[in-house]
């Protein structure tokens, strides 16, 4: 067991480099390559989920705004609908009160022409009246008692009319 | 007694004879049963690592897997940051004496009990030692390195690249030689069932031991010439 040579330890040696050379192939180069494999999966899905984590943020801002100016979009348009049925309310409201004036200024036109045409009906009647009485007075042989008669009597029948 | 220890150191090792070289050539019996050793474990890797796949790994995947982030561990802590390169050596060199010293459990004759073998170790160790200064510091660095912290003790430094594979070689040697020689002379007072347990206790636990403090050893000087 004392005795050496240098065939040996040179074959020893290059025994230890073989072994080193298997264990670095077979053994950590397989069991690296599946840790890295493993590493990088993970790497991927982290990194994707951080970007779908900021994709999602920045969805989330944009909508968080898009509701803010929803509300204000809102706000507008109530008011110009409030407004819109302000003016409406106004316009129909000037347009009944026009057409009520207008519908007053006929009437009263109306009104003032009935008058008219009445005077007019009542002033024929009253020539036909007048015309009747003196063609009757005329036509009758008559006494001053029949002419006081007639004249009372035309005054009542006027005065009967003109009511 | 003395019988014993001429029969154990003087024995013949030559195994495979070469005709010729009057005897240069010979290979002795501890290169075979590395040999024998460096076989079985790259079958044993083989199976153990053959279909291995990133997902739904086996039982035997997650073994694999685990001991080789444990072996990488525990040589990797002893080696430090600097030195994690050479991790993957020490742990081949800590498998190989390891397994080497329980081949005793088999019948066979530990490799390591060779003084060829140890000293092939010893000689890889300081080998890598100096190899891993020179690349860490650069040549002219580490020649500087041998006069630091003072030029005085320079000699002692060169010295040390002698004295270190040899106490590496040497103690190896003489633990697995004591073992062996403890276990004959047991074998010669009670020659039943206590020599099994005591085999059991040099051959798995004493080995584990010597390979460990082997590459213990080797990772400091390494963790020294790259610091």
């Amino acid at each position: 067991m004392l005795t050496t040579s240098i065939v040996n330890i040179a074959c020893t040696i290059f025994n230890l480099l073989i072994l080193y050379f298997l264990f670095k192939k077979f053994l950590f180069g397989r069991v690296d390559k599946v840790l890295m494999q493993r590493r990088e999966e993970v790497e991927t899905a982290t990194k994707a989920a951080d970007e779908m984590t900021k994709s999602a943020i920045a969805t989330k801002k944009d909508y968080e705004k898009k509701i803010e100016k929803v509300d204000e979009e809102k706000e507008q348009i109530l008011a110009d609908i409030k407004k819109q049925g302000y003016d409406e309310y106004d316009r129909i409201i000037n347009e009944a009160k026009r057409r009520g004036e207008q519908i007053l200024v006929e009437a009263r036109h109306n009104a003032e022409v009935e008058n008219e045409r009445a005077k007019e009906v009542y002033a024929a009647q009253l020539t036909d009246m007048v015309v009747d009485a003196a063609s009757k007075i005329a036509a009758t042989k008559h006494s001053k008692e029949d002419d006081m008669e007639l004249y009372e009597k035309f005054i009542s029948e006027a005065g009967a009319n003109n009511e | 007694m003395k019988e014993l220890l001429n029969e154990i150191l003087m024995e013949d090792k030559t195994l495979i004879h070469f005709p010729f070289g009057n005897g240069f050539f010979d290979i002795y019996k501890s290169v075979v049963i590395s040999w024998v050793v460096i076989a079985f474990v790259f079958i044993f890797i083989l199976i153990m690592t053959s279909n291995l796949k990133v997902h739904n790994i086996s039982k035997r995947q997650a073994a694999v897997e685990a001991f080789v982030l444990w072996i990488r561990g525990v040589t990797g802590g002893m080696l430090g940051e600097e030195g994690e390169r050479y991790v993957d050596y020490i742990a081949t060199v800590l498998i190989f004496i390891a397994c080497s010293n329980m081949v005793g459990l088999f019948g066979l004759t530990p490799p390591t009990m060779d003084l060829t073998v140890t000293i092939a170790l010893s000689i890889m160790s300081i080998v890598l030692v100096e190899a891993a200064g020179i690349h860490k510091k650069g040549p002219k660095k580490w020649i500087k390195g041998f006069a630091e912290p003072m030029a005085v003790i320079a000699p002692m430094n060169i010295l040390e690249l002698v004295i270190r594979p040899l106490s590496l070689c040497m103690r190896l040697f003489g633990n697995i030689l004591g073992a062996t020689v403890i276990m004959e002379l047991i074998k010669f007072v009670i020659p039943v069932i206590f020599p099994a347990f005591l085999s059991l206790y040099f051959d798995i636990f004493d080995g584990c031991i010597q390979a460990y403090v082997f590459v213990f050893l080797t990772s400091l000087y390494i963790k020294e010439a790259v610091e």
